[in-house]
């Protein structure tokens, strides 16, 4: 196990996308130690901004208030990150494989066009979960991120397959323009949820303003949502889907595109 | 001072088809003999004059949209960064104004036409132009859809016309007229489009693409342009267009012009599904017609960005595509369209587009009239232009390449039969004698002595893919070695060409009063100040015949 | 070398199976009830490729926990000599009997199989492009819309080796001493994990030798020469013995050669009982399956 050690806490942003098994898996101490990060605009190495122990493996630790920290797992495709503490923006951007678990809070742009692997946030999120970059087609392509705390504006904008839970409350335009996947909005969100939807399914456990756009469709219990709920709850996060509980409200959305998505709106019986 | 030795020279406009002799440098421009200063050992190189291209788009408002509809575009793109005597910037199919400076120095090109400027945002152009380094630089002028001047095409005010178009080229401080889907980008201010040569542009009673096309190709003759007028025909991009093309060649009665990007004009068939070259009716028509250059607008596989004045093909494409799609309304004057796109060598369609680009510059006997281009960047980045020569010079590895290509498109094309090899004289003349000459600048694309200093040297031998050009060995810019082992070693401002025509200064009396009425801005702002354009070289034009 | 067990003549000769594809595919319901409603109707007229297409049976009840959307569940194999039979099989049998039975969604059982057929992807169409695909946890099924609600099918299922036609003989003196015979033998052999049973009751009454003698152009006809009633005939070189007067075949069909032996070491055992004078089986001389039991090693 390789374990770095945030040393003191960082005046500006330190761009960080070494930090991840891929980069370290077969790094010797003092390889590991030279890798490159960006403070600010200053180029240093890892060793002076964190202690780091070990060499040689794919799991990885990071301890420390690392909110300012960015990048940390960029296109990691294997092994284990975990951090004990907070993680600045972009965690987990593009990585394909593996998994990061986050014990505090995370900024932006969390598992940002992701295509495979698993990321747990025990805090909040910022926004842009799953997201595509400004411009990009598409955001996360698979993969699954689970959040128990709250996230922000625009959770899983343009995704287009792969898992979203979030536990607290998120913010406006959760599903902003999604393609596919499933969003499942354990506390709810505020405004715009689904707005541009094409394809995919939010599921909320709680009642939402609803866009006038999404026209409520069915009561009922789709058998897919079983199988959400198993893989969710495997991960912390429960979610209902059986007849006794209750059944879930159909919206098709968003007519304004005209879009084939749905959102579920769980009503307990 | 500079003298090159040992050098095989090509050196079309003066007759010189692989000499080896000296090349003599003093104050910027070629002599016939030099004492003292640096020697260059060119053996083994062929030496070229420096490239000009006839038709890209590297600056001003519709690039610059392009360069902010994708975003993630330039995050994947080349990076160029800040030293100490280069500035940043950013590669790809848009590159950033200092990028594009050093990737056509880099390439051994050295004057560039920026294909299409509009009036209202020529001042924008000429800022981006100016940081643009090394380059010589000239810039045409929208009008085919400019609305005061199409009032007064349809009201047969030709006097008044030519005035207006000499006051709009210098207001807007630029070198040519380029037209561009004659009335069609007027049209689409309805929603609509003018594809058929002979039917009334919407809004206008009388006025017909036909109309303006030889209305626009009569003015700028008489007002003496050095450069034809530079013609985007109608009907871009359709199959079956070959047909549009042939009645645009007609419609200009013996008048001069260029006719831009030949290759997304020279399609027949009647739909998709049927669409195959109509290169060989193209270059037949078209060698009827001697009044005629044009550039080829050959497309390469891979990533392009179309960006284009041509709103309504633009909207037609993003239709077809899915892809994204930009688009900008100029007031009164044009309009631009922006798509992403790819070419697919597995696609029908892009395969027989691939091969039309190839079959113009293979059929078209006299490589004077003919010029290398991709219509960067709706065909493929400039960079790539070394590509199509290897595909013009060596008929062999070209028919591999057709072979390569699904069935139902080598049935609809001719390239697998064409036997022709470009030699590098003949290359010379398609990417800087031929061009140079149409452009009326006579200091470019030669090394005759009083020529521009404009060279590139290139090794004799092809690299590891068989192409020659792609890395020249040294690039002298205006007798300053800028580029030396294909690294840029030296960094120099170039100048831009600007025409002054000869109109009457009254006509801004007329101009005044419509303009106020039908624009958003101030009449007094709308011309560009001549301190906006760096190291312009200014041509005065005669008196209108 | 002569074998016996519990009185009963075990013949030195082998089962001649066929190697064949096999896929797994669990049905889901509301009710144990309902699945099996499915299951039935699923694997119903699948008793021989020749004239079925296909073979298939029951493999096992699932419990709740052991199906993957934790509802009550019939596992199921189906057998065909060739991956794409096997696809076009189970589109038409899924997409006519359970996408049609309420309650059920279908599940691939073989997850991990590299090769894969299309079933979810082929059946989707019947929902008229309203479908909509999702991907959970790396596995995509199809929504279909019906009348009910939802329609659940995986989109691709596995497909493996598979041994089809392992088979025993039971010779008996009466009946209903072979019959019963059989019968107990298919109650040890259903359980047997990665084993189906495709005839009616698991049990042949009526087995085939390959071509005919007489009728040009049959692929298959009685077999004549385990028919009691023609032993005697001019011509028929009766494999019957002294003292049995009806035989009954078993045929089950396996994922593997060892959960076919297995299930064919407890249905022979079964089948030694009063009433039954021997235990045979059936092959082509071993010219046609290229997997063979031979009965005295399964004893041994």
């Amino acid at each position: 196990m390789i374990r770095l050690v945030l040393r003191e806490p960082l005046p500006v942003p330190l761009e960080a996308e070494v930090l991840s098994p891929d980069v370290m898996a077969t790094l010797a101490h003092d390889a590991i130690r030279a890798l490159p990060v960006f403070l600010g605009k200053h180029r240093r190495r890892v060793d002076d901004c964190f202690r780091v122990e070990g060499e040689k493996s794919d799991e990885v630790t990071i301890e420390g208030d690392a909110s300012r920290v960015k990048w940390i797992g960029r296109g990691m495709s294997r092994g284990r990150l975990t951090i004990a503490g907070n993680a600045g923006m972009h965690l987990g951007a593009y990585m394909s494989g593996g998994a990061i678990e986050v014990s505090g809070d995370t900024g932006d742009w969390l598992g940002a066009e992701m295509s495979g692997g698993l990321i747990r946030v025990r805090g909040n999120a910022g926004g842009q979960v799953g997201a595509a970059y400004r411009g990009s087609p598409k955001g996360m392509t698979d993969g699954t991120i689970v959040i128990d705390g709250t996230a922000g504006l625009e959770v899983g904008m343009r995704m287009k397959r792969g898992t979203i839970a979030v536990g607290g409350q998120v913010r406006d335009f959760a599903g902003l323009q999604m393609l596919g996947g499933t969003i499942v909005l354990r506390a709810g969100a505020e405004l715009r949820t689904g707005a541009w939807m094409m394809r995919g399914t939010i599921v909320s456990l709680e009642p939402i303003p609803m866009l006038p756009t999404f026209a409520p469709a069915a009561e009922y219990n789709p058998t897919f949502m079983r199988l959400v709920a198993r893989h969710l709850s495997r991960l912390g996060h429960r979610v209902p889907a059986a007849e006794a509980e209750g059944a879930y409200l159909r919206y098709t959305g968003d007519a304004a595109v005209p879009g084939k998505g749905e959102i579920l709106v769980w009503r307990p019986r | 001072m500079l003298r090159i030795t040992g050098g095989t020279i090509y050196d079309p406009a003066n007759g010189v088809d692989g000499v080896v002799r000296d090349v003599c440098i003093a104050a910027g421009k070629v002599v016939a003999d030099v004492e003292g200063g640096r020697t260059i050992d060119a053996t083994g190189t062929i030496v070229l004059p420096g490239g000009v291209d006839v038709h890209t788009h590297v600056a001003g408002g519709a690039l610059n949209f392009a360069r902010g509809l994708m975003p993630e575009k330039q995050r994947v793109a080349r990076k160029f960064l800040r030293t100490a005597d280069r500035r940043g910037g950013l590669g790809g199919l848009t590159p950033t104004t200092f990028a594009t400076g050093y990737l056509y120095a880099g390439m051994g090109w050295t004057t560039v036409n920026e294909a299409a400027v509009p009036v209202l945002s020529a001042k924008h152009t000429h800022e981006e132009l100016r940081d643009t380094p090394i380059v010589d630089k000239s810039c045409l002028l929208l009008l085919a859809n400019n609305e005061i001047l199409l009032d007064l095409l349809e009201a047969g005010e030709v006097e008044r016309a030519r005035d207006v178009v000499g006051w709009l080229l210098w207001a807007a401080k630029v070198y040519g007229v380029k037209a561009v889907n004659p009335g069609g980008v007027a049209a689409w201010k309805w929603g609509k489009n003018a594809s058929v040569m002979h039917e009334p542009v919407e809004g206008y009673e009388k006025l017909t693409p036909a109309m303006i096309v030889s209305g626009l190709a009569r003015l700028v003759d008489e007002l003496g342009l050095p450069h034809p007028m530079h013609l985007h025909c109608n009907n871009l991009g359709n199959p079956g267009n070959v047909a549009t093309t042939i009645e645009t060649m007609q419609a200009l009665e013996g008048r001069r012009a260029h006719l831009a990007h030949l290759q997304f004009h020279a399609y027949g068939g009647e739909n998709w599904s049927t669409m195959r070259s109509g290169a060989a009716e193209i270059v037949e028509a078209f060698e009827r017609h001697p009044n005629l250059t044009a550039d080829a607008g050959a497309v390469l596989f891979g990533d392009a960005v179309t960006v284009t004045a041509d709103g309504p093909w633009q909207h037609m494409l993003h239709q077809l595509t899915g892809h994204k799609w930009g688009n900008l309304d100029v007031e009164n004057e044009t309009g631009c369209g922006i798509v992403p796109y790819v070419y697919r060598d597995r696609h029908v369609v892009n395969a027989v587009q691939w091969a039309v680009g190839l079959e113009l510059l293979l059929l078209t006997k006299d490589p004077w009239r003919m010029f290398l281009t991709t219509d960067h960047p709706n065909g493929g980045g400039f960079w790539r232009y070394p590509e199509i020569i290897q595909l013009l010079m060596d008929a062999e590895f070209r028919r591999a390449q057709v072979r390569r290509l699904p069935e139902a498109a080598q049935s609809r094309i001719v390239l697998g039969e064409i036997d022709r090899e470009y030699s590098v004289y003949e290359v010379a003349i398609i990417t800087a004698a031929g061009p140079a000459r149409a452009l009326g600048l006579t200091r470019k694309g030669h090394l005759g002595v009083g020529a521009d200093a404009d060279v590139a040297i290139y090794p004799s031998k092809p690299d590891a893919d068989g192409r020659l050009f792609t890395y020249p060995r040294y690039v002298v810019k205006g007798g300053e070695i800028v580029v030396e082992e294909g690294e840029i070693r030296q960094v120099v401002d170039g100048r831009e060409y600007v025409v002054r025509p000869a109109f009457d200064a009254a006509i801004e009396e007329y101009l005044r009063p419509v303009f106020q009425k039908l624009y958003t801005i101030s009449f007094d702002n709308y011309a560009v100040e001549p301190e906006r354009v760096r190291d312009a070289e200014i041509r005065d034009l005669p008196e209108p015949s | 070398m002569s074998l016996t067990r519990r009185g009963v003549h075990i013949v030195d000769t082998f089962a001649e199976a066929f190697g064949m594809r096999a896929a797994r595919v669990v049905i889901t319901a509301a009710t144990p009830e309902w699945a099996r409603t499915a299951a039935l109707a699923t694997t119903g007229f699948a008793t021989s490729v020749i004239g079925c297409k296909v073979e298939a049976g029951i493999e096992a009840e699932l419990s709740p926990e052991q199906t993957p959307d934790g509802r009550p569940g019939i596992q199921t194999l189906f057998f065909a000599f060739d991956a794409e039979g096997l696809a076009t099989r189970l589109v038409e049998r899924v997409g006519q009997t359970v996408l049609t039975c309420a309650t059920t969604a279908c599940f691939d059982g073989l997850p991990d199989a590299s090769e894969r057929v299309v079933v979810g992807g082929q059946v989707r169409h019947f929902g008229d492009r309203y479908q909509a695909s999702k991907v959970v946890d790396g596995r995509r099924y199809w929504r279909i819309p019906v009348m009910e609600g939802e329609f659940l099918v995986e989109e691709s299922f596995g497909v493996q080796k598979g041994i089809g036609g392992g088979n025993f003989l039971i010779l008996g003196a009466t009946q209903a001493a072979a019959l019963e015979a059989a019968e107990a033998a298919v109650d040890v052999m259903r359980p047997v994990p990665g084993v189906v049973l495709p005839f009616p009751g698991g049990i042949v009454r009526s087995g085939s030798k390959v071509g005919a003698r007489r009728y040009k152009n049959m692929i298959a006809s009685t077999n004549d020469v385990y028919c009691p009633t023609l032993r005697g005939r001019p011509g028929v070189e009766s494999l019957v013995p002294e003292g049995a007067n009806c035989v009954y075949e078993v045929v089950v069909n396996g994922l593997d050669r060892a959960s076919i032996a297995t299930a064919l070491r407890a249905g022979i055992d079964a089948a030694c009982r009063p009433g039954v004078v021997e235990i045979s089986a059936g092959n082509y001389g071993g010219k046609l399956g290229k997997h063979h039991f031979r009965l005295h090693d399964l004893l041994a």
